[in-house]
């Protein structure tokens, strides 16, 4: 039997989940910090539009890196607000979000001449096939044909992401303001710094990821061609218990369910499953995770809380 | 710098004085900061930022009209602001909003559509009704759970938010969709008249002044009654006291005897009552059909909204009002100058976010200098004794 439709879901899950990890993944150094992200959806609106600009103006390469750029500084509005201003984390996510819909539609028109999207077929990468794996049979190998270089490149990324947070002076230090900045300030750890590179790898990576929708996936900037992919991204974050591995099984799982409605709507079973309701399964599964019902998630101590500094 | 010789009264209401100046202060630095960042990127389009910030006044106010449509903008965003305030009271954060007025469309128009045999003044209660609960037992899931898990509103109300936009998109392509011809917009059949929200010009005979074009119904007037009694509910009545006690110190709240789980369940629901009402005057108001591109972001401008009035029931429809001049002014922009309208969508983040830090900052000058008054006081107090 050809496998050729689950071959071609799994492609396309592939990239849902480089776009989710890579997210996630930013999300988990901010949070890790200390610093509730929840403009993670902001970030990465503001990645697709100067994404797409950058490969229109300069190519795929620098279009992605300036996509992460545009994420790191834009996600720097965050962290002025939250950690020298102490704003609540929240409010200032949301803020974020609600300006990076109006920020991108401005910098469209500026661009595009248009607000709501750019031209299509914009440059990108190009494709590799993952050698061994494409030959896999029964139509499976279609997963690992044609995929773009940043796919394996989320997945090796995971490494460094652990060795940085595990073995790392630097990741040990964030890690600790995380959890107790003031026993970590006692210590002479400086809390501010520390949360504003958090905040930063967060907007570099959500930036990154947007351009990667951009350039990689639509191969334009469309307004709402994020769809709420931050918020799984959280979700699959909160699933994963902020752990990097744990966030690169839910991305995957989360990656595919996007995929799924789009690729296996005729597989048996799935096609008597309405889309909607696969849509769902990352939200309900996140509920069901965080309301300890299928194991215990547990966030950073100090996530969300205002650090004072010593002086109080 | 006080002395220990004031009296403590003359002391409270020189406290409360500061206090307001304070706020005071906040508010029209805030302004002043977010004018000023409008004004570079509108010179950077060699356009007079005083002319455009005119343009914008004028198209809000010159007119009857122009004020109506602002009220009309305004009037979903009073109810969306108050229903994050009052959660916010207790010290709950509902981000679901969004997802709870959502629903509520989805259930408003299902009790439009079938509950049509009832006359006017029982059918657009019935809607509002159903409006507000299909939105409560939105917002009762994360409130259950909290209270018995301990699962964060906040990550729990984002998700709720995803499922709801599935559930009214499968509810919208299945049970409520269209009966007749199929349209490119997907939609349920039109409501029947009946079932629509009566406009304020009409009611008030202003034909005249508001034309139909402008969509100001009695949602309204019925928004400001809300704020009543919201303030009402909040300093007037028992839950609203234990709702404040348990926002300010749950752990004194709990040590007076209130069940700081009933009172955050209670408020909650209070809350997903009216994220119900946020999205009825674009539903019944205006549209008379609920389609596939229904209104979204309502729920999370009412966080705005909710931070800008400082989740007073008095200072939201001020907010409100305030984004409804932005966005009506978004047409003046469009039409007498060379500017992209999404300026003011800016702008307005740049608002509310300086608001939030103008507060924070303001609040830390306050209380630190109360601080050091309790310390003065302490230390010469001995002293003079």
């Amino acid at each position: 039997m050809p496998l050729v439709d689950l071959g071609a879901a799994i492609a396309l899950g592939l990239r849902y989940f480089t776009i989710i990890y890579l997210t996630g993944l930013g999300g988990l150094f901010s949070e890790r910090s200390g610093i509730v992200n929840i403009g993670l959806e902001g970030i990465m609106i503001v990645g697709t539009i100067m994404g797409a600009w950058g490969t229109v103006e300069y190519g795929p390469v620098p279009g992605l890196l300036i996509g992460a750029g545009a994420g790191l500084l834009f996600s720097l509005v965050h962290a002025i607000a939250t950690v020298t201003f102490r704003v609540d984390h929240i409010v200032s996510g949301v803020v974020l979000n609600l300006v990076a819909i109006g920020l991108a539609r401005f910098l469209s028109q500026l661009f595009f001449g248009q607000a709501t999207q750019s031209d299509p077929g914009i440059p990108d990468l190009g494709t590799i096939s993952i050698p061994g794996l494409d030959l896999l049979p029964l139509g499976l190998g279609t997963a690992f044909e044609g995929m773009s270089p940043i796919v394996p490149v989320a997945f090796l990324l995971t490494i460094p992401a652990i060795y940085v947070l595990n073995r790392t002076r630097f990741g040990l230090r964030l890690r600790s303001v995380g959890e107790n900045p003031e026993a970590a300030q006692t210590l002479g750890v400086r809390v501010a710094p520390l949360r504003y590179a958090g905040v930063a790898i967060s907007g570099a990576l959500g930036g990154f990821a947007g351009a990667f929708l951009a350039i990689e996936i639509n191969g334009l900037f469309r307004e709402g061609q994020t769809q709420g992919l931050g918020f799984i991204a959280l979700a699959a974050l909160i699933l994963g218990n902020w752990s990097p591995i744990r966030l690169l099984i839910g991305s995957l799982l989360f990656g595919i369910a996007q995929a799924v409605p789009l690729r296996l709507s005729d597989a048996p079973v799935i096609s008597l499953l309405p889309e909607e309701f696969i849509r769902m399964i990352p939200y309900v599964v996140t509920i069901i995770a965080i309301a300890g019902f299928v194991g215990r998630v547990q966030p950073p101590a100090a996530a969300g809380r205002a650090y004072e500094g010593a002086a109080t | 710098m006080a002395t220990a010789a004031e009296p403590p009264a003359r002391r409270t209401s020189r406290i409360r004085y500061d206090f307001l100046a304070g706020q005071l202060l906040a508010l029209g630095g805030a302004f002043a900061f977010a004018a000023a960042i409008g004004s570079v990127i509108i010179i950077a389009y060699n356009e007079n930022p005083l002319f455009v910030y005119a343009t914008v006044l004028n198209y809000s106010t010159a007119r009857v009209q122009d004020i109506a449509q602002v009220l009309e903008y305004a009037t979903p965003l009073i109810f969306s602001g108050l229903a994050v305030a009052v959660a916010f009271k207790a010290g709950l954060f509902n981000i679901g909003v969004e997802g709870q007025y959502i629903v509520g469309l989805m259930t408003a128009s299902a009790a439009a559509l079938y509950l049509d045999f009832l006359p006017a003044f029982l059918l657009v209660p019935a809607v509002l009704i159903a409006a507000m609960a299909g939105a409560m037992v939105w917002a009762s899931v994360p409130a259950v759970l909290k209270v018995r898990t301990g699962a964060h509103e906040v990550v729990t109300t984002i998700m709720m938010n995803g499922i709801a936009i599935s559930l009214v998109a499968w509810a919208i392509l299945n049970p409520l969709k269209s009966t007749g011809e199929q349209l490119v917009d997907l939609r349920t059949n039109l409501f029947p008249e009946e079932a629509l929200m009566p406009s304020f010009a009409g009611t008030f005979g202003l034909e005249s002044v508001i034309p139909i074009s402008v969509h100001l119904t009695l949602l309204f007037p019925l928004a400001l009654i809300a704020c009543a009694l919201v303030w009402f509910f909040l300093f007037r009545m028992r839950l609203g006291y234990e709702v404040r006690a348990v926002g300010s110190s749950s752990g004194s709240a709990e040590a007076g005897g209130i069940s700081i789980g009933a009172a955050q369940v209670k408020v909650f629901l209070i809350s997903g009552a009216l994220a119900g009402l946020v999205g009825l005057n674009h539903l019944i108001g205006d549209k008379g059909y609920l389609g596939s591109n229904y209104e979204t972001g309502l729920g999370f401008a009412g966080i705005a909204v909710a931070f800008l009035g400082r989740n007073h029931p008095g200072g939201i429809p001020l907010a409100a009002v305030l984004i409804g001049i932005l966005l009506r002014g978004q047409d003046g922009i469009a039409i007498s100058t060379e500017l992209p309208t999404e300026i003011l969508i800016i702008l307005q983040g740049v608002l509310i976010l300086s608001v939030v830090i103008a507060y924070e900052l303001v609040q830390r000058v306050l209380r630190r200098r109360m601080q050091q008054e309790v310390a003065v006081t302490e230390t010469t107090a001995p002293a003079e004794a």
